[in-house]
This record gives C-alpha cells, sequence and structure tokens, in this order.
C-alpha cells in the first residue's frame, strides 16, 4: 500500500512536468514531405498530358500516317515524324556503337589497370565531361570538330567509296560539310561516356576483391578476368546504365541542333545533315503555330513514349541487379 | 559445482544480492513476437524488479534483444514487426493499441550496442532528449546536463569540450555520452543492448562499474552474449533459447545450480 | 623475349610464358591498349573544349561583359551583364523553388516509404523525371505558364529548370539519407522524439553534406541548361524588368543565338559567356565533389 502511494506520488510530478512535443507538427511534417513526393508524380502527369493535349489537332489531322509520312512542308502544312524519328534513332543508335565500346575501356583502364596515384584526377576528368553544359559540347561539334571531320574522313571516306555497293551509299557526303547525322553521334556518344563509364566502373569497384583475385591466381590475364569475370559479374546492370545513355541520347537537343545539320531529307547515307525530334523542336517551335505547332507537340510525344521506354527497361534492368 | 561457476562466484561479493520482495516494474505476460512470418517470441512470462538488474543470456537468435526491444516498442518502426500478449509496466499494458510511443519511450531508455551519438555537439546531445519533453531555462538545462554527464562518468573528461562534436570521442566515451544522453531525461528504466560488445576491456569495465552505479535510481534490463558480465553486475539473470525463456531467477543461483539441463550446457561453453 | 633466350634459359623461359599462348597475350595487350586509349580520349575530348573556350572567349573578356547589356543586332560592342544577372535569378529562383520540394520528397522516400508502393511508384517516376528529355519540360512550361499568360518570362523560366533540380534532389537526399545508419534512427525514437525531430535533427544533419552536395549538382545542372529556356525565358537584349515579364536574357539561350549568328560581335560575347558559363559549371561540380568527401570518410 505504501509502496502504491510512493508510485503514485512518483507519477504525478512527471505528468505534470512533461509536455511532449506536439502532436500536429509531427504529423504536418509527414503530409509535407508526401505531397512534396506527389509533386514528382504531378509534374510528370503533367509533362504527358500537356504534350498529348497540343498535339491533338496533329494527331486528329494525319492519324497513323504522321508516323509514316517524310513530309515537313510548312506551306502546304503536311506534316510527318519519319525523317525526325529516323534522325533521331539513328544518331542515338551511332552514339551507343560509339560511346559503349569507349565508355567500358576507361571503366575497365579506371578499376583494374589505373596506377593508385592517377586513379582520382583521371576519373575527375572523365566526370567533369558530364558536366560540360550541352550547348558547349555543340559549340565544340560545330566549330572544331565539324571542320576537322570533313577534311580528314568525310572528303576521304567519300572519295574512297564513292560508286561502291552499299557503302558507297551509308559513308558517301554529298556536302562534306562535317555536319550530319554520324557527327551527331560522336558528339552524343562523348556525352553519354561519362554516365556509362561512371555507372560501370562502380559496378566493377563492387565486385568482390576476392573474385577477382582468385582469377589472376589460376593465371588469368587482365583481358580473361574481364571478359570472363568481370563483365558477366556486371552485365545486367551495366546493359541498364547503357540504356541509360540511349535515354539521354535520344531526347538531347542542343548539342545536336548545332551539329546534325537540320535538314528534312530522309538520306541512306550517314554523312548527310539530318533532324532529329529534339533539334526540330528546339529550332522550329517559337515560330510555328496551329498545325505546326501541333505537329511539333506531336513528335515531342513521340520522344516521350520512346524514352519512357528506353527508361523502363534500363529501370528494369538496374533494379534486378540491386535485388540480387 | 564446475570450475566456471566456481570462477564466477568470486564475482558475486561485493554486488548487491538479488531482491525479490523489490516491487515488480516490468511483466511480460505470454509474450509472442513475430517478425512478419518468423516466431521469434514464444509465450515469454517474465518479470522484471526495481532496481535491480537483469540479464538476458543465450546464444545468437534466441531473442534475447528482440525481448529488450518490445519493452520501448523500438520495434514498432518497422510495419512487419508485431508483439501479441501483455507487457505490463507499473501495471499498464504498452502493447495496447492508444498508448502514446514517444511519452513510453522517453520513461523507457535504451542505450544500443553500437554507440549512437548525434552528429551535434557533446552539450547538445545530452539535451536533445531534455529539450523534447521538458521547457527548461538554459541555467537549469546547464544543471542536468552537467548531473547527467557526472552519472555517466563522462564529466571529467569533456567539462572543457562541450561544445565539440560528439562524433569525436572515443567508442568508450560515445558509449558513456549515450548513457548520459539517456540518463538525462531520467527514465523508469533503461534498456541496453550489449551496449560493451563493441568496446575494448578497459571501457568495459568503466561501463559495468557505471551500471552497477545507475542501479541506485533506475530498473535495468541489459542484454549480453558475455556470461562472465552477467554474471558480474547482474542481479537476476534470465536464459532463453530459440525464442523461448529456458530459465529465470537470481544471478548467482542460475550460475551456480542451474535447474535446466540446456541452462548448465550453455552456462559450462557446452553450445552456444 | 623468352622466345630468343639461349638454350639454358629456355627451361625457365618455358616455364613462364609456355603456358600463356600467344594470342592470349596479344589479347591481353590489346585491351589494356584500348583501354588507355578510351581513356586518353576523353581527357583529350576535355583538353580540347577547354582550350576551345578558354583561346576563343578570352579574346572577348573585356571589363564591358560585365556592365553592358547584349547589343542588337548590326550594332557594335555590347556585354553580357543583362544575360548573366538574368541567368543568376533564373537560376537562384529555380534552386529556391526546387530545394525544398526536392529535400522533402527525398525524405518522403527514405523514411516514411521505405517499403510502401506509393513510395515505390514515386521512385520509379523519379528516375523518369531525373532523365527525361529537357525539352520536353521547355514545352510542358509553355503550355503551362506561357500560353496562359500570354508572353514568355522569367517565372516561366525559374519553373521550367525547378522541374529539372528537383529530380535530382530527390534522388541525392534519399540516397544520403538511407546511407545514415538506423541505429541512430532508432537512438532517437528510443529517447521519444517523434520522427519528425528526429529526421530534422538527427538524420538531416547526419545527411547534410550529401545533400548540400546534391543541391550544388543541381544548380551545376541547370545552370547550364538551354532547351527548356528557348520556349520559356526566351531572350532579350534589354534590361528586363523586375516583375521577369517577357522575355529575360540568360546565358545559354544568348550563346545560341549568338554563336549561329552573322555578326562577328555576337559570335565573339557567345564565346565569352560559354567561357564564364563553363567555368562556374565545373567549378561547382568540383566544390560538389569536396564538400562530400568527408562525407564518405566517415
Amino acid at each position: 500500500m505504501t509502496a502504491l502511494t510512493e508510485r503514485i506520488a512518483l507519477a504525478s510530478p512527471r505528468t505534470m512536468l512533461r509536455k511532449g512535443p506536439s502532436k500536429g507538427l509531427d504529423s504536418l511534417f509527414r503530409t509535407a514531405s508526401f505531397a512534396s513526393a506527389m509533386v514528382v508524380l504531378l509534374v510528370l502527369a503533367g509533362i504527358l498530358g500537356s504534350i498529348i493535349y497540343g498535339a491533338l489537332p496533329a494527331f486528329r489531322e494525319f492519324g497513323f500516317g504522321f508516323l509514316t509520312s517524310s513530309a515537313w512542308n510548312i506551306g502546304t502544312e503536311q506534316y510527318g515524324a519519319l525523317v525526325a524519328v529516323a534522325g533521331t534513332v539513328a544518331s542515338a543508335v551511332l552514339a551507343l556503337a560509339i560511346g559503349v565500346p569507349i565508355s567500358l575501356g576507361i571503366a575497365v583502364y579506371l578499376t583494374q589497370l589505373c596506377p593508385g596515384w592517377a586513379r582520382k584526377p583521371v576519373g575527375m576528368t572523365i566526370e567533369l565531361l558530364a558536366a560540360v553544359p550541352s550547348i558547349i559540347y555543340g559549340m565544340w561539334g560545330l566549330f572544331i570538330f565539324a571542320p576537322l571531320f570533313a577534311r580528314f574522313v568525310q572528303i576521304p571516306v567519300s572519295n574512297l567509296v564513292e560508286g561502291l555497293p552499299l557503302v558507297g551509299t551509308l559513308f558517301y557526303a554529298r556536302v562534306p560539310s562535317g555536319v550530319g547525322v554520324l557527327t551527331a553521334g560522336i558528339i552524343l556518344a562523348i556525352m553519354i561516356v561519362p554516365f556509362v563509364a561512371s555507372v560501370a566502373r562502380d559496378m566493377l569497384d563492387q565486385i568482390p576483391t576476392v573474385l577477382r583475385e582468385s582469377a589472376y591466381g589460376i593465371g588469368c590475364t587482365t583481358w580473361e578476368v574481364v571478359r570472363h569475370v568481370l563483365v558477366p559479374q556486371a552485365s545486367v546492370s551495366i546493359i541498364g546504365a547503357i540504356m541509360l545513355g540511349l535515354g539521354r541520347a535520344l531526347g538531347e537537343t542542343m548539342a545536336v541542333t548545332f551539329v546534325v545539320g537540320n535538314a528534312n531529307r530522309l538520306s541512306a547515307s550517314i554523312f548527310d545533315p539530318s533532324s532529329t525530334i529534339a533539334s526540330r523542336i528546339a529550332n522550329e517551335f517559337n515560330e510555328a503555330d496551329g498545325l505546326q505547332l501541333s505537329s511539333l507537340m506531336a513528335l515531342g510525344c513521340i520522344l516521350f513514349v520512346i524514352t519512357f521506354i528506353v527508361l523502363i527497361i534500363a529501370r528494369f534492368l538496374t533494379r534486378r541487379v540491386k535485388v540480387a | 559445482m564446475n570450475a566456471a561457476s566456481a570462477m564466477n562466484a568470486a564475482h558475486f561479493e561485493g554486488r548487491g544480492q538479488a531482491d525479490d520482495t523489490a516491487p515488480v516494474r516490468i511483466a511480460c505476460k505470454d509474450l509472442n513476437f513475430y517478425y512478419g512470418q518468423f516466431h521469434g517470441l514464444k509465450n515469454v512470462n517474465l518479470d522484471f524488479h526495481d532496481r535491480q538488474v537483469t540479464a538476458l543470456i543465450g546464444p545468437s537468435g534466441c531473442g534475447k534483444s528482440t525481448l529488450l526491444r518490445t519493452f520501448n516498442r523500438i520495434y514498432s518502426l518497422y510495419p512487419e514487426q508485431r508483439a501479441e500478449g501483455q507487457i505490463l509496466l507499473d501495471g499498464s499494458n504498452i502493447l495496447d493499441g492508444n498508448v502514446d510511443l514517444n511519452d513510453l519511450r522517453s520513461r523507457i531508455g535504451m542505450v544500443f550496442q553500437k554507440p549512437t551519438p548525434f552528429p551535434m555537439s557533446i552539450y547538445d546531445n545530452v539535451a536533445f532528449g531534455l529539450r523534447l519533453y521538458e521547457k527548461l531555462p538554459k541555467a537549469e538545462l546547464d544543471v542536468r546536463v552537467e548531473e547527467s554527464l557526472r552519472k555517466a562518468a563522462l564529466w571529467d573528461e569533456v567539462k572543457d569540450k562541450l561544445k565539440q562534436s560528439g562524433m569525436g570521442l572515443s567508442g568508450g566515451q560515445q558509449q558513456r555520452l549515450c548513457i548520459a544522453r539517456t540518463v538525462a531525461q531520467r527514465p523508469e528504466v533503461i534498456l541496453f543492448d550489449e551496449p560493451t560488445s563493441a568496446l575494448d576491456p578497459i571501457s568495459t569495465g568503466r561501463i559495468e562499474e557505471l551500471i552497477e552505479q545507475l542501479r541506485a535510481e533506475f530498473t535495468i534490463v541489459i542484454v549480453t552474449h558475455n556470461m562472465q558480465q552477467a554474471a558480474r553486475i547482474s542481479q537476476f539473470t534470465a536464459f532463453m533459447y530459440l525464442g523461448e525463456l529456458v530459465e529465470f531467477g537470481p544471478t548467482n543461483r542460475i550460475f551456480m545450480n542451474p535447474v535446466k539441463r540446456q541452462t548448465q550446457d550453455y552456462i559450462t561453453g557446452r553450445f552456444g | 623475349m623468352d622466345a630468343t633466350a639461349p638454350l639454358p634459359a629456355l627451361r625457365t623461359g618455358a616455364a613462364i610464358g609456355g603456358r600463356v599462348r600467344s594470342g592470349r597475350r596479344v589479347a591481353d595487350r590489346v585491351l589494356r591498349t584500348g583501354c588507355l586509349l578510351a581513356t586518353l580520349l576523353g581527357a583529350l575530348v576535355l583538353g580540347s573544349i577547354l582550350l576551345m573556350l578558354i583561346v576563343e572567349g578570352l579574346k572577348g573578356f573585356t571589363p564591358l561583359l560585365f556592365t553592358e547589356p547584349t547589343p542588337g543586332p548590326g550594332s557594335v560592342g555590347g556585354g553580357i551583364a543583362n544575360a548573366i544577372l538574368g541567368s543568376l535569378v533564373m537560376t537562384l529562383i529555380g534552386i529556391v523553388i526546387a530545394t525544398p520540394i526536392g529535400v522533402m520528397a527525398g525524405t518522403f522516400l527514405a523514411e516514411y516509404g521505405r517499403t510502401s508502393k506509393v513510395a515505390g511508384v514515386i521512385r520509379f517516376l523519379n528516375d523518369i523525371l531525373l532523365s527525361a528529355p529537357s525539352i520536353l519540360i521547355g514545352l510542358f512550361v509553355y503550355t503551362l505558364m506561357v500560353r496562359p499568360m500570354g508572353t514568355y518570362s522569367g517565372w516561366a523560366g525559374a519553373v521550367a529548370l525547378a522541374i529539372i533540380a528537383t529530380p535530382v534532389i530527390v534522388r541525392t537526399t534519399e540516397d544520403m539519407m538511407r546511407l545514415v545508419p538506423g541505429t541512430l534512427r532508432e537512438a532517437g525514437a528510443a529517447l521519444g522524439a517523434p520522427a519528425s525531430t528526429v529526421i530534422v535533427s538527427v538524420t538531416w544533419r547526419a545527411a547534410s553534406a550529401g545533400i548540400v552536395t546534391g543541391i550544388i549538382l543541381a544548380l551545376a545542372r541547370i545552370a547550364g541548361e538551354t532547351a527548356p529556356l528557348l520556349f520559356t525565358a526566351l531572350n532579350n537584349n534589354s534590361w528586363f524588368n523586375a516583375n521577369l515579364m517577357g522575355g529575360v536574357a540568360n546565358l545559354p539561350v544568348m550563346i545560341y543565338q549568338f554563336a549561329l549568328s552573322p555578326y562577328p560581335n555576337w559570335q565573339q560575347l557567345a564565346w565569352a559567356g560559354a567561357l564564364l558559363i563553363t567555368m562556374t559549371i565545373l567549378a561547382l561540380s568540383v566544390v560538389a565533389r569536396i564538400v562530400i568527401k568527408p562525407q564518405r570518410a566517415r
């Protein structure tokens, strides 16, 4: 009995003293963080909704024919997506073909071959490539790279392959100005290299050293360790990184606008100028109205769908690795 | 009596003897615990006495930490974990849905396996819990911080650098800082979850002395995988195995005359 | 070397090289050389870009750059002061909008939504937004703000930049908060602190260096963005109004328009602007990496 009263005496000043932190503030904080997260969802929905809304007149006018038509005639109000889509896909695929081997080479160099003291500065150099604004790549591509490319690649190669079947069309420049789909692909390749390389480097770094050492331990050369041990371990996530790079290359605007040539021509040669979806929107949007504006929105819609699919694949591949 | 328990017997001298007439502070009744599908605690019934140190021992994965983590309901941070049954703190069930968890946790302090200093000054670390529940004037806050650091036997080492980051202290000092932070709130019960397993022997010794001193004011539950430690510092010992309470009693009885075969095997090092 | 060694050495030569067929050695050599060349190529491109900017940009680097507004077509001289100021204002407004939203959303993903379905969806959508073509964001803000308001504006530009910055901040905030050990959160909760107090005074503090890095990286990212500004802030050759309505001069669009223009003084200004903006962004990126260092060391 005395124990009980003692406890009550102990307990009462405690309850009087204690005033817990406000519950309202806590739930307000939670609500605010949830609302902020919903902003991300709303913005993405807004992007998709506004582009579809703007594109509706063009889709209504041209239907499915919009995808297959190569027309882009402001006078007659005839618009089609084929040239821009082809240019976008071609430049992005070229960018991957050129950029991926370089990225993997850099990743392998940084993780396996580079002497310790050089690892930081070299890694930093590659990472800084990712920070350079895309418009600067455009200027570098147009003013530095394109003239060199015309003089030392386009003209000699065109002379070499002229008249030959297949390669004669694929690598022939009618006007060797240095700009064109391949130039855009090369510039895009340089731009995706730091992204793919840094993901690939992280993946290779995560592979347990024991695995590497045991491979070296049975007498493998560096090439064999990379080929048979490292690449298979990291391959899925490296493909994910490549898809991320592809997404970037598809939507890149300013650099491509400078070097793609901005011609609405469907050409079999990768030396010829063309357009991409993003470059066409950048070039024409401010002066466009009516059906042209709507057709540009429709191009944007196509770009959204393509990049969305690529990014979903990338996400799927990278997540599978994390879980495993 | 075997050699191990003979050696342990020496440690009991000078420590307070188990007092099972002390009022019961925490009582578990048919306590069950689940991690998703996994049944982590099975029908545990156990009483913890006021101002006594109770040690929970047993091999890894036996549920001793799980049991400790039910007393302040820290497991509620993880949605897939749940407890069933009753845990009575001074007679009221803390597993009730309407218990204020924050208030409960301010009454039941916890010290973790690894030191967990917050990324702020030593002073702010100790004042953290105080500021939550009590609006104290600066001077009084200073007094409480000093008092807590003294109780944690850390004051003399840090009194000149209270504004420095708590992360800069040594491991043992960090753990005493965490004890000071817990003590500052004037809790009724303090839970220790293997508080010395990340520390060197000297720091361990200081923490053990500290726990003995804190017993004068607080009810203490400590999880340890070190049987000598349990023998040195506790008045009561509970041996757990595979999620069940195997044996509970005064520490000297558990170590010298274990009733159950499993307890004897564990204490004499035949498994675990 | 082994092959040309004299007879007595042949045994050891065979023992060392005998099991490694020459094909394997060649493949190894090719790989090592190829990787080195790829890395050199990357460094060469960066060097060449910087050299180009310095050579062309320094020619036009005069104090007038920072005092005079951009000149009209065909007029001589001029500076880029209005574009610098416009870029600063829009970038800062953009980051001021993006930071609270990004940090709070990242906090939601890291603290409240660890296992929930909603958080999974938002995490996924944030990754999409992070990689979405920036020109589409320009189209969105054009539809959302420019068309209804009937005019280009600095506000529209700032909102477009904020949309680009937000997912960067969300992602880094979440990643950095996840690095904070769970025991620290438990220790906070064990003292009876409500979740929001633990987040603000413990988790945010522990992750602060990483979160700041994320904000700096987002700043570096939007400072050079051109495409989304084309349809939102556009450009202007005069000082802009305090209410930011109408076209607002900014460095990226100025560089784009002037670099491709026929006027030599415009081209010169474009180079100077390009040098300025690139150096600023590279400096921000380096700073971000220095800030993150103690975080990793801990």
